[in-house]
């Protein structure tokens, strides 16, 4: 268990697509803990996905407790090999990223997902989500896949210069 | 009535809009679009204004003259032709976005291929992020692709450049019926 530096752009390591881990092992329970101990450690962080810890693998972490956007809450949650099984009523909305530390950017997300993944009991989980859940959820997918949300936004004027990252 | 286009670009420092624009109300022209941003403390405006039948050029020059000097501001001003018909075609607003370790030759590299593929660039913006040691430059543009032009094509000629330019880019529909 650890904190881990994250990568920021441009760090190509970000534009690659992550390898599925397959099995729930040891290696996997603790990039599971440094996934959450790395997230914890910045308040303001409601997800962090592997690829940027330097881990080429499927999974992420997101917790959006008390966020005041946020409306449903599966509260602590790492998913393994997680995929998208459902996306309606898209959103735009706000975006900040760990790994682009001096932008924000606005997004249209689906507010409304279903995911479907494997949890650190090695068992499926699906996890239901709406609203600022349901966008922290897509924009982690989205780093598996190597697209950050510099990728999504809606248009030449929707980034924003951000002073410090809270 | 005649459209002119007016640029005006100085050291940012409070009163130049109100300054530029003053000039235009004492002659009754109609400010319609406009952009007006701060680049690196420059401030730089781009507007379109529509004017009385009798203003012409030389009258706005002569105006814009006092706050230009005022203000140090160097100002241009020239007759816009009405825009012609066209650029609304069925390939819709795409959005290039562009990022990378910042280097010379970025924007002239993307806009290259661009241009030869027939897309035009309706809007663009850049930012230069990340520490000094290491800047980072980032450029956002909206495009429209030529009619019958592929985005799957383009996507992977965008691909190509981007890799011999060494940044990323990346096409996506622009979000245009979000409400």
């Amino acid at each position: 268990m650890a904190v881990r530096p994250v990568l920021a752009l441009p760090d190509p390591f970000l534009q690659q697509p992550a390898a599925k881990v397959g099995r729930v092992d040891a290696a996997a329970l603790a990039l599971a803990a440094d996934l959450l101990d790395t997230m914890r450690a910045r308040p303001a962080c409601v997800g962090l996905a592997a690829p940027q810890i330097g881990v080429g693998l499927r999974a992420f972490a997101i917790d959006v407790t008390g966020h005041r956007k946020a409306r449903s809450c599966a509260g602590e949650l790492v998913l393994f090999d997680p995929e998208l099984l459902s996306a309606a009523a898209p959103v735009l909305g706000r975006e900040g990223c760990l790994s682009i530390p001096d932008l924000t950017g606005d997004v249209a997300r689906a507010t409304q997902v279903t995911v479907r993944g494997v949890g650190v009991d090695g068992g499926e989980r699906i996890v239901e989500a709406d609203a600022f859940e349901a966008r922290a959820l897509l924009h982690e997918l989205d780093h598996l896949d190597g697209f950050l949300f510099l990728d999504r936004v809606a248009s030449a004027h929707s980034v924003y210069r951000r002073k410090v990252y809270r | 009535m005649t459209h002119f286009a007016v640029t005006a670009v100085g050291a940012d420092r409070p009163g130049i809009v109100a300054a530029v624009t003053g000039a235009f109300a004492e002659h009754g022209c109609n400010l319609e679009d406009s952009s007006m941003t701060i680049l690196r403390g420059q401030f730089a405006m781009m507007l379109v204004v529509d004017a009385p039948a009798g203003v012409g050029a030389a009258e706005l020059e002569h105006t814009l003259a006092g706050p230009a000097a005022a203000l140090d501001l160097v100002v241009t001003v020239r007759p816009a032709a009405e825009p012609t018909e066209g650029g609304t075609d069925d390939t819709g607003s795409w959005t290039v976005s562009v990022y990378g370790a910042d280097h010379p030759g970025i924007v002239h590299g993307v806009a290259a291929l661009l241009a030869a593929e027939g897309v035009n660039i309706v809007d663009l913006s850049t930012r230069v992020v990340g520490p000094p040691e290491s800047p980072v430059y980032t450029m956002l543009l909206e495009v429209t692709l030529p009619p019958g032009a592929d985005p799957h094509e383009f996507s992977r000629r965008l691909d190509t450049t981007a890799t011999e330019l060494g940044v990323t880019c990346r096409l996506h529909p622009s979000e245009a019926d979000i409400l």
